[in-house]
This record gives C-alpha cells, sequence and structure tokens, in this order.
C-alpha cells in the first residue's frame, strides 16, 4: 500500500519534472515571441493617441481608453461588416470544401483521358500571382452585375486550386482496397465518394477549411475592389479604411483589429488539432 | 382615374421645372443621377460629405456618394475599375499619376468645359495647375497644395540657450544650431534626416537650383551637382555632423514621433502635420513652426505634391460631373476644406481658415511657404523610378558610398526607365 502510495507519488512528480528542460526553454521563449505582438496590440488598444505614437514606446496605458472600443463601433457599420466577413467566410469555406474534395477525388481517383496533365494545369494555377487574376475577376462579376454585392465577396473565392491539391492529397492515401470493396458492395462512384472517401477524409476537410476560414477572414484586396458601398465591405476593409493618409489613429485601429481577429482564435484553438495533423498528413505525400 | 393621376403629375412637373430653372448652367436634364466619388483619406472625408451637402443643396438631382479606399489598395482598385469601365465618376488624383491616367486615357481633358464655363483656373496655385496640364491639356481641377515648414522643439532650443529659428534662417544656422542641441548623452539629436524624398531632398535640391527631373520630363537630373549638393545637406547631418538619427532608427522609428517625444529638436515638416503633433499633449505644449530655412543663396523653391480632382473618361454622366468638379473647385468648397486644419486648398487667398484652424500652431508658415511651390517631379510611369531612386539613396544614408557615386548611378537608373516610357 505505502509502496504503491509511494509509486503514484513519485509518477506523479516526474510527470511535472521538464523531461527536455532546454526545449521547454525554447518552446516557451518561443510562446513569448508568438503571444508578444498580441499583447503589445491588446495593450496599444487601451492607450492614449499620445502614448501609441511616444518615444520610447509606452508598454502600458496610464489610464485604460476604453473608448477607443466604442470609438470603433461608431467610425464603421461594425456590426454589418462583421456579418459580411460572417457570410462571406461561410460560403466561400462551404463552397471550396465541397468542390475542392469533389476535384480533388476526381484527380486521385478517377481514371480518364488527360488526367495528369489536366492536373498540372491546375497546379500552374497555384504559382499565379493573385493580382494577375484580379482584372478578369472583376470584369466578370461586372458582367455578371454582381458588382457592390454581398454575392461578389464570395464568389470567387469558394474554389482553389489549391484546395483541390489538398483534398487529391488526401484521397490519394486512401487504401485502394476500401474502394474496391465498396464497388464489390455495389457501391456507384458518388456512393463511394460520398459514404466512403468522404467520412475518411474529415481531418484534411477540417485541415483546409480552417486555411479558408482563416485566409477569408483576412482578405482585403478583393472586397475592396470589388465593393465600394461599406455596407458591403467585410470587417478588414472596414478596419483598412481607419488608417488615414497622413494620420491614423492606432489605438482604435487596433481595438478594431483585435475585435476582428478574436472569432478566428477562437476558430483556431477549438480546430488547432484538426489544423496540425492536417498538415502533417498532407506533408507526408505531399 | 386619369384625371386624378394628370392632377398628381402636375406638381411633379412643376417641381421639376422649378429645379431645373434654379440651377446654374441650366441645360441638363431634370433626371435623377447619382455620381460616385471615389477619395483615399479617411480624415477628411467628413469635410468631402460636408461639400457634397453644399453641392446638393444647389443640385436637388445629383447625388454623390463617397467611396474611401485607404491609398495602399486606392490606385489598384482605381485601375482595375477604370480599365473596366465602371470605376468611380469624380476621384482624387495626385501629380505622381496625372500623367499616367491622363495619357492611358483614365481621366477626360476638361479644356473644352473649363472654356464653356468660363472658369477661372488662375485662381489655383500656378504649380499645381501645371502638374495636371500634359500635353497643354487640363486633367485636374486643383484641389490642395502642400506647404512645408521647420518644426523645432521649443523646451529643448531654450534649454540648449538656442535663439528659435526664424525667416532668415538658412542652411549653416540648421547645422549649426543642430550641433548645439544634439546631446548623445540625453539620446537627444539637432536634427533629423530621414530617407523620404517628400519630406528631405525635395525640399531642398530646388533650394540650390537643381532639379530631379528636366523640366519636359526626358531626363534625370540627379547627375546634377547642384542636385547631388541638395541631397548631400541630408546625408552631412548623418554622416558628417552626427546631429541626426541614422537611417535605421529613421525608418524603425517615425521622424514624427521622434519631434513630438522630444528625442529630435528639429525636423523638416509638411502642412499635414500639425493636426497630428497637435494630438501628443508633449507636442502640442512643445513644438513650433518656424519658415523652412532657405539655400545657401535665400533661394526658397521646393518640389510640392498636391491633389487635383478628376472625371473618369468613361463616365457615364459627364455633364453632371463637371458640375461636380465646379463646385469641388469653387471659393465655398475651399473653405470648408480649409476649416478642417489638414489640407491647404489649392484655391489662392482662401488658406486663410487653414492658417487658423488650429491657434497653437503658427500655420501661416505653411501658407507663405507656396509661393516657392514647383510642380511634384513626375513622368509617365513616376512610381517605377521614384521607388528604386528612393532604394538606392539608403547607400548613401547609410555612409556606404559618397552620394555623388550614387546619385550618379541613380541618374543612370532614371534616365533608362524614361526612355521606355510611353510619351
Amino acid at each position: 500500500m505505502a509502496d504503491s502510495m509511494q509509486l503514484t507519488a513519485r509518477r506523479g512528480r516526474r510527470r511535472f519534472r521538464p523531461r527536455h528542460p532546454i526545449a521547454h526553454l525554447v518552446l516557451c521563449l518561443g510562446a513569448i515571441f508568438m503571444v508578444g505582438p498580441f499583447l503589445w496590440q491588446l495593450s496599444t488598444s487601451l492607450q492614449t493617441f499620445g502614448e501609441s505614437v511616444s518615444v520610447p514606446p509606452t508598454f502600458l496605458p496610464h489610464s485604460p481608453q476604453w473608448s477607443n472600443v466604442t470609438t470603433v463601433f461608431s467610425a464603421l457599420p461594425f456590426g454589418r461588416e462583421l456579418m459580411n466577413t460572417t457570410v462571406m467566410t461561410i460560403a466561400r469555406t462551404v463552397g471550396q470544401v465541397l468542390f475542392s474534395s469533389l476535384a480533388g477525388f476526381a484527380f486521385a481517383r478517377m481514371r480518364f483521358r488527360g488526367n495528369a496533365v489536366l492536373f498540372a494545369i491546375f497546379l500552374s494555377v497555384t504559382m499565379v500571382p493573385y493580382q494577375v487574376f484580379l482584372l478578369p475577376q472583376y470584369q466578370i462579376m461586372q458582367g455578371l452585375g454582381l458588382l457592390n454585392t454581398l454575392t461578389a465577396l464570395f464568389l470567387p473565392g469558394m474554389f482553389s486550386a489549391f484546395g483541390t491539391f489538398l483534398m487529391r492529397q488526401f484521397f490519394r492515401q486512401i487504401p485502394m482496397e476500401i474502394e474496391e470493396a465498396a464497388r464489390i458492395d455495389g457501391a456507384n462512384i458518388l456512393q463511394i465518394f460520398w459514404r466512403i472517401m468522404l467520412p475518411m477524409s474529415a481531418p484534411g476537410m477540417i485541415a483546409l477549411g480552417v486555411l479558408v476560414i482563416i485566409w477569408s477572414w483576412n482578405d482585403l484586396l478583393w472586397p475592396l475592389v470589388v465593393n465600394s458601398d461599406p455596407r458591403q465591405m467585410p470587417v478588414s476593409a472596414g478596419l483598412a479604411s481607419l488608417q488615414g493618409q497622413y494620420t491614423t489613429n492606432f489605438p482604435v485601429l487596433m481595438a478594431g483589429s483585435l475585435l476582428a481577429s478574436l472569432p478566428v482564435i477562437i476558430v483556431f484553438i477549438v480546430f488547432q488539432r484538426h489544423l496540425m495533423s492536417g498538415i502533417a498528413f498532407s506533408g507526408v505525400k505531399g | 382615374m386619369k384625371r386624378l393621376l394628370s392632377l398628381l403629375l402636375v406638381p411633379l412637373l412643376l417641381a421639376a421645372a422649378a429645379c431645373s430653372g434654379s440651377s446654374e448652367s441650366g441645360g441638363d436634364s431634370d433626371e435623377q443621377v447619382t455620381l460616385t466619388y471615389a477619395i483615399w483619406d479617411q480624415a477628411q472625408a467628413a469635410a468631402m460629405k460636408q461639400i457634397i451637402q453644399e453641392f446638393h443643396a444647389q443640385h436637388p438631382n445629383i447625388d454623390v456618394q463617397v467611396q474611401v479606399t485607404p491609398w495602399e489598395s486606392y490606385w489598384t482598385k482605381l485601375q482595375t475599375s477604370v480599365t473596366a469601365g465602371s470605376g468611380p465618376d469624380v476621384f482624387w488624383m495626385t501629380m505622381v499619376y496625372a500623367q499616367y491616367y491622363a495619357i492611358g486615357g483614365g481621366i477626360a481633358a476638361l479644356d473644352d468645359q473649363v472654356k464653356k464655363s468660363k472658369l477661372d483656373t488662375s485662381v489655383y496655385v500656378p504649380a499645381v495647375t501645371k502638374a495636371y496640364t500634359v500635353d497643354g491639356k487640363l486633367y485636374g481641377i486643383p484641389k490642395d497644395v502642400n506647404g512645408f515648414g521647420l518644426c523645432y522643439n521649443k523646451k529643448l532650443f531654450d534649454a540648449a540657450g538656442v535663439k528659435h529659428p526664424d525667416a532668415s534662417w538658412k542652411w549653416t544656422d540648421v547645422i549649426a544650431a543642430a550641433q548645439k542641441l544634439t546631446n548623445k548623452q540625453k539620446g537627444v539629436y539637432g536634427f533629423v534626416a530621414p530617407e523620404a524624398d517628400e519630406l528631405s531632398w525635395y525640399l531642398t535640391v530646388p533650394q540650390v537650383g537643381g532639379q530631379v527631373i528636366s523640366p519636359d520630363g526626358k531626363r534625370s537630373g540627379y547627375d546634377q551637382d547642384a542636385t547631388i549638393q541638395g541631397i548631400q545637406f541630408w546625408t552631412d547631418m548623418i554622416t558628417k555632423y552626427h546631429v541626426s538619427p541614422t537611417l535605421q532608427q529613421t525608418t524603425d522609428t517615425d521622424p514624427l514621433a521622434m519631434l513630438t517625444s522630444g528625442k529630435v529638436a528639429m525636423r523638416y515638416c509638411g502642412s499635414w502635420e500639425p493636426e497630428e503633433i497637435a494630438a501628443v499633449p508633449y507636442g502640442k505644449a512643445n513644438i513650433g513652426i518656424a519658415p523652412l530655412p532657405a539655400g545657401p543663396t535665400g533661394k526658397r523653391e521646393y518640389y510640392s505634391n498636391g491633389l487635383a480632382d478628376s472625371i473618369s473618361a468613361k463616365t457615364k454622366h459627364p455633364e453632371q460631373a463637371w458640375q461636380f468638379l465646379q463646385f469641388l473647385g469653387s471659393e465655398k468648397a475651399a473653405e470648408i476644406q480649409a476649416k478642417t486644419g489638414t489640407v491647404i486648398p489649392a484655391y489662392q487667398g482662401h488658406a486663410d481658415a487653414y492658417a487658423k484652424a488650429m491657434p497653437e500652431f503658427d500655420l501661416q508658415v505653411f501658407v507663405d511657404h507656396l509661393k516657392y511651390a514647383q510642380p511634384f517631379p513626375a513622368s509617365t510611369d513616376t512610381s517605377v523610378w521614384r521607388d528604386e531612386v528612393t532604394k538606392q539613396f539608403a547607400e548613401a544614408w547609410t555612409g556606404k558610398a559618397p552620394v555623388g557615386d550614387v546619385s550618379k548611378s541613380v541618374a543612370e537608373m532614371m534616365n533608362t526607365a524614361l526612355s521606355k516610357e510611353k510619351k
């Protein structure tokens, strides 16, 4: 009895002792570097303008300026913009996960003429800088009469070559035998995709989803170019408009940015395990 | 029923008739039109909206919507939307892009309208009008203009026992004062020499008769001795006299923040900056503004940027856009802008409201400076060489290479770029 007590105690103690002190030290330093900017942002968001531009920098505000937060709401249609961002993000995420997995499945598992060539063309799209697509995509939106609408925000972002690539890598990892077994049981190609492949590639879809969410939440250039009405803008564009040509009220900008990044941080914390495994998974074969 | 309808129509028709009767130029139809007006500075949005309100009161059939797009994305958006033909009807233009848009057919020449409406363009600061005149045609109605002055820290001047700067100051006075004010133990520099063309050598090169670009816009002036002298004023402050923070320091920390934190005693300031200085309590209490020191021979010329309002070449409502543009160039609009204390209107003689906007500073200094304004150095593709010039001069600012050598290689690069331009 005493022995076992001692054993658990020892085991318990051992659990708290870092096995690799140097590794932990490095990780702690890394963590400080990573969290630092956020703390700095939080501190700046509560400073006065004078404190925010002082040299040497102010670390802690003399008295927290909560009014910066309310200024954000009065300077921008913040609630509306937050909703636009949410709609845009959801539509793009659902679209990309659905379409990219369909296309990725086709590339990974269906044999057709020119499969490899077509995939190579797809991949080459990921090498073209985004700015090149800007004008043609704008003209397409104009042709569809969608300028200055919520639809224009998310429509071109509902599909991506990168997503197709990512999903293809996932599907290729699933053993052929499973698909063959399903085929013997009489499943057609869509059933195989929907019942067998999709559930098995959940980590990949989640990884893609999180990546799209983060990209979409931060996307600035496209919304700024395609829409003009502040009420049809996402929150990223709203925040950018807080920057003046000469003077920028940094505390208000930081307060707004903090508010705008909270949802993404929450999504990341909730899904971070999947995000990591997704990247590791696709990395093996990619 | 029909009678009832026609009865209802009568007051409508009367109202329409009244409207077209009261509008100044008459001519245009009474259809309701919405113009879009693109700008990039949030700080000026309120003043622009006020101008639009006044305009709308005179022209009830024209609505104007303001689009604010931050500077970095403004030009991407403008280029995309103007190319596609659905851009804003009226928008802000800078001297840097004026020739690019004029030659590329993005903005409309205004000469016919100016003649028809008998608009007097001599009321605007000549340097601005000149900058928006491309191949003899006017492509924008001048909106505002920049003046410059010497911002200095009164407290540091008094502590070091140095006489406050005044209108008699020349380069040598600045250097002498900077040497006395520099106190390395306290981490205080007498002067700050940032590497920012508009706020540094564009102010001193014309003071010694140098030029950045030849008046016909075909050749670089960076290989001229006078130009090099104007640039050397800045690098000497760092590498010879050691009275200014280094390039590394001015890149890491905004030089204006150094001024408002008491880390540098003097800085060349633009007319848009007092607002920011006043927002910092220390700056509001201790910063004074003196006339920009003259060149060694007393020359005071400088390169000034200034904005204009232009009409899209593809606007669907050229008539209405012109009416709005005329109002933007009017005395009334100039006054509204001036009151904000952010910009000096290009409409001459209406800077009083600007000068009085912040009584704690002597803003008149900036207004008085305007008569020396020269058009901002620009060609069709200004940004191609301008960014590269700044990149290359870093070598001179850090003292790695003599200014003369860098400047000559800059001139070569710029001449190559200019020869490739579409004229």
